[in-house]
This record gives C-alpha cells, structure tokens and sequence, in this order.
C-alpha cells in the first residue's frame, strides 16, 4: 500500500532503527575505547614491548566493531508489528493501522487522522558524556608519561655500591691482564646500562645479570689465581736452582753438572710458561732464548726478573683477594707456593755431585723432600703410644679362706640335713608376718631352697 | 481474506454506530450526568454481560436499568432481594393446579429470572443459597428445575445493585461470584449543576419517556457487527500482558501489586477486557479495537477481580488505584525501545 500512513510507518520504522543503530556504535565505542584504554594502560603498566602496536591495530578494529553493531540492529530490528502498534498509539489510529496488518483498510483512509511520524526523544547526553570520558581514558593511557604509567618500573633499584665494585674488580681484572681490555670494556657497557635500566617491579632481572658478571668475574680470578699458583712455584723452584747454580760455581761445579743444571733449570722455566697468559713478557727474551748458556750475569739477571715476576703475581694475587675474588686460602696458597725451598742444600749437592744428576734429585733437594701425603711421602715412625691410663692394673684376689677350710662330706641327691635345728627353725625377718595380716608375704621355703637361705642370713659380712 | 479477518467496512458499521450513539442520546436525555455510565452499561450489553451497579441509595440505578429496558425495548423485570427471599422466588417454582380435564398436575410458574434484563437490587441482601442460584443462572443463560433445563430469553443480561453502606444483615458476594460479573460500575454523586437540572427538569424525579426505541432486529444487528469487530495481535497481547501483571511476582507487575494483590486476575477478566474492548470500539465507531478501548474498560473489569491483602486495607489502597497505576506504567505496544529513548507525547 501507498498510503500516506504506510509510507510514515516505514520511514518511522527507519528511524527507529537509525536511532537504535547510532545508539549501539555510541554505546560499542564507549566500551571499546574504555576497554582498548585498561588494556594500553596495564601493557603498559607492565612494561610490555611493543604495545604502541598492539594498541593501533585494535585501535583500528574499532570500525569492525561500529559495522558489526549496526548490522546486528539493522538485521535484528524491533517487530515491526510493535512498530505498527506504536505508529498506531501515537496517531491514535484506534487500531485502525493495526488492523491492516491483516486486512485491507482502503476504505477507512478517509477516517483516520493525518500522518505524521511520531518523534523519538533520545536522551543521548548520558551517552555522550560516557564516550567523551571513555575517549579521554583512552587518550590519557596513550599520553600519560612512562613514569607515571609505569611508576613502579622506573624506581632504579639501589645497585650502585654493587656496580662500583663491580666496575672495580673489572678495572683490577683489565689492569692485570687478566681479561682483554675489550672484555673490560664491554663489561662496563653492560653495568651501566644496567644501572640506568634497572626497574623496581622486576628486579630479578637485574640481580640475574648482577650475578652473571660477578661470577664470570670470579672465574676469571680463580683461573687467574690457579696461573699464577703454578707459576709462582715454577718460579720458586727456578729461582731455588738458579740460585743454587749460581751458589754452586762459586764452589767449583763441575761442567756436566752445570750443563745439566741449566737444563733443568730452562726445563722449569718453560714448565712456568712465562711467554702466555699472566705476566707474559715480564722475563727478558734474550734470556729466555739462551737459558742452557747463562753465565754467571745473565744468571743473576734472570734471577732478579723471576723475583719481580714472583712479586707481581703475589701483587695481583692480593688485588684479586682484597676484591674477594679469591678466599683467603688462595691468597696463602700462593704466598707460600715456593717458600720450602732450600738453595744451600741445592747447591752443595749440585756442587758434590760429578756427574748424573738427575732432575728429580735436584728437585727434591731444592724442595726439601717431601713432606706429606701422596704415595711417594716417606713413612715415619715415632715413638710408641703411651699406654698409660689404657692398660688394666693386675691385683692379686684375697685368699679363699672359707673354701679351703671346707670339707667334703659327702655328695647327697636331697638337700643336707643340719643339725642346728634352732637356726633352721628361725624365720628370721617374717617371724612376727601374719599371712594377710599386710605386715609381710608369707612364702613357704621349699625343702631343697631351705639351705640356701640359711646360709646366705648365716654368713659373715 | 478469510471472513474471520475480513474487517468491517464504514458502511457495514455506520449503522450499529448510529444505533449505539442513538441509544446513549436516549439514556443521557433521560438519566442527567452519567455519560460515562451509561456508556459502560451499554458496553456491557453489547459484550452480553452482567453488570454490577454499586452505589448508595437514590442515585439512580433502577431508572438506569428501567430506562434501558425502556429504550431496548425488553422485557424487563425487578427482584428485590431480601434475606428470605428463597431460590424458588427468582427461578419459578412447580405449582399444583387443577386443569381443565379434572386433573392435577404440577405446572411450571416462571420466577422474574426469566426475562431479558433483570435488576436484582440489592443482590446482597439475599442468603448465600439464593445469591448461588442466581449466579449459576447468570453463567448457565438455563434454569434447570426437577430435571428439566429451561433456557432464559435471549438476550439475558443482569443488572445487579448492591449498596456499600448498611452492611448489617448482608451476605457479600464471594470473589467466585463476583467473578461472573462483567463490569462492577460505581455510582458516584453527580454535582450540583446536574442536581439543579434534575430538580428543575424532573418533576417529583419522574423520568421522561424515551423518544426513539431500539427494535430487536436491531439490536441483534448489533451483536452481529460487535462479533466482527477486529482485535489486533498486538492489543491482545496487551491484555493478556495486563492480566497477568496483576499477579504479584509477575515480571511486568508494579511494586503496588507486588505489596498489595493477594490474587490476581483470572483468564475470564482477559476476555471480558477483550469483549468489552470491541464493545467500545463498536461504541466509538471503529472496526478494530485501539489500546485506547482497552484502558477505557480495564478498571470496571478489574475492580472486582482483584483481591487484595490486610496490608492494602490498612494503606487504605483501592483496586482503581491499582490499576490505574498499572495501566500508567505498562508500555502497551511492548516496542521497548532502550530507557533513554522514548517515543513524544503526541
């Protein structure tokens, strides 16, 4: 039908559609925005990577969301006979547009009243204000400055003496040569950043780094201490024989053995590996290169670098120990490595000894012997244990008097028969016992018992 | 188009409109200051059913009645109930009688029940007995008596008074009985305009005669159109949504008749809305019932169906009021547009 009222019906029924579908996308974009604000604000607040696209991608799904609400109202709308129903109220059609949902009202046109599209009233401010507060939460999480949307994460944590020792051991470790001054420096880089990047809300992180460099500093320290043990008593033992050697020409050693002296004594110093790792370089080349041809000066300079060698590695050994890099046990095992040694005693055997001294009887006289454990230490004998306090004295027993004054009567099956019936007849300690008078348990003796008692309440204390 | 949709075209219900708007002509002419009234009682005609008319004494509710007999032209009878008025009394009773062949055998007197419009004053004055044959009367259109079932003329309708004063000696009608009333309609007091014109224009209160009479084709012409009157989907719905708000607990139901309702309306209360809607649509000369025909009728339909608890009686709360403010809050197309939207005040 083409009637004035059919045409004002459907463009109310439009209407109420548009209206119900700007409805919806306002009230979908005030939750979306609020929601797409919480979630900015807590990837945020936690420090996620990567949020600035997080939020515009589902910022820019927002659009989806407006299509999918006015699809859903432009498909879903209001019955459109409660349309009619309300059309037909407001012009008070009386039901007359009602009825012609079901039947043909042509000839009741002229009696209804004039079309007109009932108005909506939509009390949008409500609305509004929602979205704009919604918008403004939104532009707020996106705007707000780190610090206040992360309070949490940019409260430094209190590392700083942390990183200064730190920063100290890696300056000990680079100055000493232990670590490679690009390691240092790498190393530092990484403190500082830590410094500035450590957050409040997730230390862990940084106390994991923190402690990473702490013990690959530590492990530097303790292959650096084990170099330098080896080589400071690589050192000893050269400076026990060079010095022996050097004691042992003045006493008249012969060739041979000063031959085979330097050759033990280029052995030790290469064992020393003086050309790698700690204190590389610290012995002259040319002294190095001619060990088995030293003469007396040559000797005694070489004997003057070991020394300062020695001295250096106790010197780096104890930085690393003030560090605390080391314990104290490496630090004493390093100022004692060497220290045994006897050169007097190296040097007159060097001296007494023509021909074929072996290596590892220079060592051993250098070295003193050996002094404990492993299967080569020579077994001592003391004197004997005390056994004073441990042994039981011997005491003679008393003689048996009683026994030896026995005699045998005679061996009887039953019990012996006594002839002092009055100590027999004595009931000794139950004498005045009632039986269930309380006072005592009377007991009957057996016959073959009755002795036994008698004798032990006859007997002699 | 099945008859059963077919609507009414103007010219099938200009005439029954003509007829009705002649009849309340007549009853206005007659019986000063009851437009209202009389409307409602012609409803209730038109929906053929009973009619309980309360009011004090002297306002006029015979000569309603008595006028629309009158004005009807049908036969009209008067039962004033008393408290020893028996069942006999209303319905007819056997009485032996001697024929004219010598014989005696019981013959049937008719009671004043068998009639087209019957006043029962002051229905609430007879015994409980009397009331419940009455009543069962009213719903049956039948009187049976010693096996034998009679039916009551056609159209039956039942204008009963009641007076709301003198309770002393009365037997209220039980909500089951008044539930078959229609329309329980209120006389209220007309003002003094409409006093000074029955005093001036009415002799020792005597009514004038009615000018213009209804023939019986005519008034079954009119039942006839009242059938075809169109009740829309959505306006049933509305009545059906009514009703059941007046149950406490309903989800439509108002706090009031959440506080106040004891029980409810029955299903015979969404029919006689029904009914009495297209009674005044057929009255307002429209083929479809609005929702307007339905807030017209709703509170002389309800006001008696509802029982109500101590705690309204205490507030001093009334069924009117009930449901007015029920009939206020109920959106009636059910569109339920979001609460910030709203259709204008036309």
């Amino acid at each position: 039908m083409n009637t004035p009222h059919a045409k004002a019906l459907q463009k109310f029924a439009r209407r109420i559609n548009l209206l119900l579908a700007a409805r919806a996308v306002l009230r979908i974009s005030t939750i979306w925005l609020f929601v797409w604000g919480a979630v900015v604000l807590s990837f945020r607040f936690f420090n996620a990577r990567g949020w600035i696209q997080v939020a515009f991608i589902s910022l820019a799904l927002l659009p989806f969301a407006w299509i999918f609400a006015g699809w859903r109202i432009w498909h879903q709308p209001p019955s459109f006979q409660k349309v009619r129903a309300a059309y037909d109220r407001w012009n008070a059609c009386g039901g007359l547009i009602m009825a012609g949902e079901t039947a043909d009202m042509t000839g009741w046109q002229d009696h209804l009243p004039a079309a007109a599209i009932p108005p909506i009233r939509w009390n949008n401010g409500k609305a509004f204000l929602q979205l704009t507060v919604s918008a403004a939460f939104a532009a707020t999480a996106v705007l707000i400055p780190d610090r206040l949307a992360h309070p949490g994460g940019h409260r430094h944590l209190e590392i700083g003496s942390i990183v200064d020792q730190l920063q100290a051991e890696i300056k000990t470790l680079a100055q000493e040569k232990i670590i490679p001054d690009q390691q240092a420096e790498e190393t530092r880089k990484q403190l500082s950043e830590l410094q500035k990047d450590s957050a409040g809300l997730s230390p862990d992180k940084t106390w994991e780094a923190l402690d990473q460099i702490k013990e690959a500093d530590q492990t530097e320290a303790r292959q650096a201490t084990e170099e330098a043990l080896a080589k400071t008593a690589a050192l000893a033992q050269a400076g026990t024989m060079a010095e022996a050697m050097d004691h042992a020409a003045d006493a008249g050693m012969s060739p041979e053995t000063a031959t085979q002296a330097a050759q033990n004594l280029a052995s030790m110093i290469n064992d020393a590996k003086l050309d790698d790792g700690l204190m590389n370089g610290s012995i002259p080349p040319e002294l190095l290169a001619n060990l088995d041809k030293l003469n007396k000066q040559q000797l005694q300079k070489l004997m003057a670098a070991m020394n300062f060698t020695k001295g250096k590695l106790g010197n780096t050994i104890g930085k690393l120990a003030n560090l605390k890099l080391i314990d104290a046990d490496a630090l004493s095992a390093c100022q004692n490595a060497g220290q045994c040694n006897n050169p007097d005693a190296l040097a007159a055997y060097l001296s007494q000894c023509s021909n074929g001294c072996s290596l590892a009887e220079c060592q051993m006289l250098g070295r003193g012997g050996l002094s404990r454990g492993g299967p080569g230490a020579p077994m001592t004998w003391s004197d004997g244990t005390s056994e004073q306090d441990q042994e039981f004295k011997e005491h003679a027993l008393p003689p048996a008097n009683h026994l030896s004054d026995a005699q045998l009567v005679g061996i009887s099956k039953t019990a012996p028969k006594l002839n002092d019936a009055a100590v027999a007849d004595t009931p000794g300690a139950l004498a005045a016992a009632n039986a269930g008078g309380g006072s005592a348990h009377a007991q009957s003796i057996l016959p073959e018992h009755r002795q036994a008692v008698q004798n032990y309440f006859k007997r002699e204390n | 188009m099945p008859e059963s949709n077919a609507v009414l075209k103007p010219e099938e219900l200009l005439p029954a409109t003509d007829l009705t708007r002649k009849t309340l002509e007549q009853l206005d002419r007659i019986l000063l200051g009851r437009t209202e009234l009389h409307r409602l009682v012609l409803i209730g005609i038109l929906a053929r059913g009973h009619v309980l008319l309360e009011g004090l004494p002297g306002l006029g509710k015979t000569a309603l009645v008595r006028t629309v007999g009158h004005i009807l032209k049908l036969d009209f009878k008067r039962v004033q109930f008393t408290p020893d008025l028996m069942p006999g009394d209303v319905l007819g009773s056997h009485i032996l009688q001697e024929t004219s062949g010598g014989k005696r055998e019981l013959i049937f007197q008719p009671g004043p029940v068998f009639t087209n419009i019957l006043l029962a004053d002051e229905i609430n004055r007879a015994s409980p007995k009397t009331q419940s044959a009455m009543l069962e009367t009213m719903q049956e259109n039948s009187v049976t008596l010693l096996g034998t079932t009679r039916a009551l003329p056609q159209p039956f309708f039942v204008l009963a008074s009641q007076n709301p004063i003198e309770l002393e000696g009365t037997y209220p009608l039980p909500e089951a009985q008044l539930d078959r009333f229609l329309f329980r309609l209120l006389f209220d007091n007309v003002d003094a305009d409409v006093l000074d014109r029955i005093i001036s224009e009415r002799r020792r209160g005597e009514l004038p005669a009615p000018t213009w009479q209804m023939e019986r084709s005519e008034l079954e012409m009119l039942f006839q159109t009242m059938s075809r009157i169109y009740l829309p989907r959505p306006v049933s719905r509305y009545i059906a949504r009514l009703v059941s708000a007046t149950h406490p607990g309903n989800a439509e139901a108002t706090e009031p008749v959440n506080r106040y309702v004891s029980y409810g309306a029955s299903p015979r209360a969404a029919i006689a809305i029904a009914e009495a809607a297209r009674a005044q649509a057929l009255v307002s000369g429209r083929p479809s019932v609005g929702f307007e025909d339905v807030k017209f009728v709703t509170s002389s339909v309800l006001n008696h169906r509802l029982i109500l608890n101590y705690q309204a009686r205490f507030d001093r709360m009334t069924t009117s009021k009930l449901v007015s403010e029920l009939l206020a809050s109920m959106d009636e197309t059910g569109l339920k547009l979001p609460g910030d939207m709203e259709l204008a005040k036309a």
